[in-house]
């Protein structure tokens, strides 16, 4: 049985055809716009939930860094190595003041090929977590348990090349370094005297941790105790016995306080910070608080990137007018015969309006797979490069409120050219051309 | 059946600041007539086909097959053209970039007839009219061809009347004859009345009723 009929929608779909660069055009831009709308929105949730993930459980970081922001981003996101050492006395001070459930020592400011060190106490691995609630996994190897024994971050592992039971030389600062040999005169100051071992290599936790290599806290002493002996004209390799006070430093020290049990707040968190904020010699930093201001500063920018994106869709909202008003030129005969076959000026106003809507809806969903595909580049680049975890999925009720925006634009941008569309004057345009 | 497929009572239009005028007071033409208007160029045959087709307003009566078209507004004038009223044209006026099939499924997208009847009314139409192959798009269609397009379009609702609008005028006389048989031919086996407009007085000969639009116009020349 034949069931063939010319629908309104063949109409508008061969109308779309008949110009296909100005149609693809288009779609271009509604999809090119809201994706980067997604995406911008998509990102600024994902990155939030990325930069959480990096003070994992700790309550309270202190260092001796000028401000509270700039001790998180150095001490928990690797930006710098802190300017400042804290003394293992006050450490101990620090620690031993008030009943934390752990206080982990860190220090910062050697480096292999780019990727930060960390040298820490073997507590690092066994009572931090990354994560809250996600604690340190091996993909190889084990966790160091004595000196010159080097675990690396699943990004610097894959970044280094390294392996399991190479040996490596860091470099004081952030220069350059080598892996077994002998030392390079132009990779700047390597620890030569002192090659570490790499006995584990962790799984990614998507956390800047991921570009670190961690250290125990004595090797690092040892290796820049060597480094005064050196300059004080002494020989000899340096030894755990030689280290002094003056050697013992540490750079960060992450605390937790005691906690009910399901609770990972703690009641005594204001009051003990209060406390240590009264040391003058040390900066003490909520990092959930500092992240949250880091957010505050970058929304304003990330704000007008999404200004940015709205122009941007409400400039292909134009154009998609543009092109259809201008096309009503040519199609000024189409519509007469149309309307000489019984089309109502109703039915031709809906038909401008739907071709309208389709570039707008066609645009919208290559949109989306753009703004899933991209995320999903996106991700990976930012986990390979800086280590953070973006979840590249599309938060739905922001989804939702784009393409309804976009096709509330697309609907809105036909109106026009359907007006004109309803107004062609039938019989005149039925004569035969000039 | 309706007593007529045409009926024009005390019709009048003018263009806005026209010297002449068209005034019809009696009119009609009955069901499966064929009727020639004859006429200068410029005279109003096809204005006064447009004010029967309901594309212009005029006063007095226009009653198509039943339909009272003046007194129809809108949509509702639309619906009753799309279904009592084909129209055949000149340059045929056919939408370009589409097949003949489916030109002649436009024809049937505004009528009455159920939609899954329309693919094989189509087709039929297009076999009867020889056209070889009815998914060819119609630029790429002889002129011949493409009348023969036009005309099944024209006929596709099954209307009670074809105004054909100067039909030949870009002919030569082989191809009148020809285009003039296949137009009168086939409304004559569809049951369709049918007007006629041309200033050509060969076709006079083939209609058995020829009418002139001069009695019709008032006033200077158009």
């Amino acid at each position: 049985m034949s069931t063939r009929t010319l629908t309104d929608g063949q109409i508008v779909m061969r109308s779309l055809r008949a110009r296909p660069l100005s149609t693809w055009i288009t779609i271009g831009m509604v999809a090119t716009s809201v994706a980067l709308l997604l995406v911008l929105l998509g990102m600024r949730t994902a990155a939030r939930g990325a930069f959480d993930r990096g003070s994992g459980n700790v309550h309270l970081l202190v260092s001796a860094d000028p401000s509270p922001l700039v001790a998180v981003l150095n001490g928990i996101f690797y930006a710098n190595a802190p300017s400042k050492p804290i003394a293992w006395a006050k450490f101990q001070q620090i620690r031993n003041g008030f009943p934390y459930q752990w206080a982990i020592p860190t220090q910062q400011g050697d480096s292999y090929r780019g990727f930060p060190t960390m040298a820490t106490s073997t507590d690092f691995f066994s009572k931090f977590e990354p994560a809250a609630g996600e604690p340190w996994k091996l993909a190889d190897g084990r966790f160091f348990e004595r000196p010159f024994e080097i675990v690396l971050g699943s990004a610097a592992a894959k970044g280094s090349g390294l392996h399991m039971g190479q040996q490596v030389f860091l470099t004081h600062g952030s220069g350059a370094s080598r892996e077994g040999g002998e030392p390079d005169e132009h990779a700047g100051h390597v620890h030569a005297e002192f090659p570490f071992k790499v006995v584990g290599i962790l799984e990614p936790t998507g956390s800047a941790h991921d570009r670190a290599l961690f250290v125990d806290l004595e090797s690092s002493w040892i290796l820049h105790a060597h480094d005064r002996r050196e300059r004080a004209g002494i020989e000899g390799k340096t030894t755990a016995a030689d280290l002094t006070d003056e050697d013992r430093k540490v750079t960060g020290i992450l605390l937790r306080l005691p906690t009910r049990a399901g609770n990972d707040a703690s009641a005594a968190m204001q009051q003990q910070f209060d406390t240590l904020r009264r040391d003058t010699a040390i900066v003490v930093a909520q990092p959930a608080q500092q992240i949250e201001k880091l957010f505050e500063i970058v929304s304003n920018v990330d704000g007008i990137f999404i200004g940015m994106a709205v122009v941007v869709l409400f400039s292909s909202a134009i154009s998609t007018m543009l092109a259809l008003y201008n096309s009503m030129a040519a199609r000024t005969r189409q519509i007469a015969v149309l309307r000489v076959l019984g089309a109502s000026r109703g039915r031709v106003f809906g038909l401008v309006l739907t071709e309208s809507l389709m570039i707008t809806m066609a645009g919208a969903v290559a949109g989306v797979a753009l703004a899933l595909f991209g995320g999903i580049a996106a991700s990976a680049w930012l986990k390979a490069s800086i280590g953070l975890v973006i979840d590249p999925s599309l938060d739905p009720r922001s989804t939702i409120i784009v393409l309804g925006g976009a096709v509330a634009l697309g609907a809105l941008a036909g109106v026009l050219p359907a007006w004109r569309a309803y107004q062609v004057p039938v019989a005149d345009n039925l004569r035969p051309a000039a | 059946m309706t007593a007529t497929a045409l009926s024009i009572r005390d019709l009048r239009f003018a263009y806005p600041g026209a010297t002449w005028s068209l005034a019809v007071p009696r009119f009609e033409i009955a069901p499966g007539e064929q009727v020639l208007l004859v006429g200068g160029s410029g005279r109003g045959k096809s204005t006064l086909l447009q004010v029967v087709a309901g594309l212009r307003d005029a006063t007095g009566t226009v009653e198509v097959a039943g339909h009272r078209i003046d007194q129809l507004r809108g949509a509702a004038r639309d619906e009753a053209r799309g279904r009592s009223i084909g129209m055949i044209f000149q340059t045929f006026n056919l939408l370009h970039g589409f097949t003949a099939l489916e030109n002649v499924l436009a024809g049937l997208m505004f009528s009455a007839m159920v939609p899954k009847e329309h693919e094989a009314r189509a087709r039929g139409l297009l076999e009867t009219l020889g056209i070889p192959d009815p998914e060819a798009e119609v630029d790429r269609l002889s002129v011949g061809q493409q009348q023969r397009v036009a005309v099944a379009r024209a006929l596709a609702a099954r209307p009670a009347l074809v105004l054909a609008d100067e039909p030949t005028a870009s002919l030569d006389p082989e191809n009148t004859a020809t285009a003039m048989d296949l137009i009168q031919s086939a409304c004559r086996a569809d049951g369709a009345a049918l007007l006629c407009t041309s200033h050509d007085p060969t076709l006079r000969a083939r209609f058995a009723r020829v009418e002139s639009i001069d009695p019709f116009v008032a006033g200077g020349a158009a």
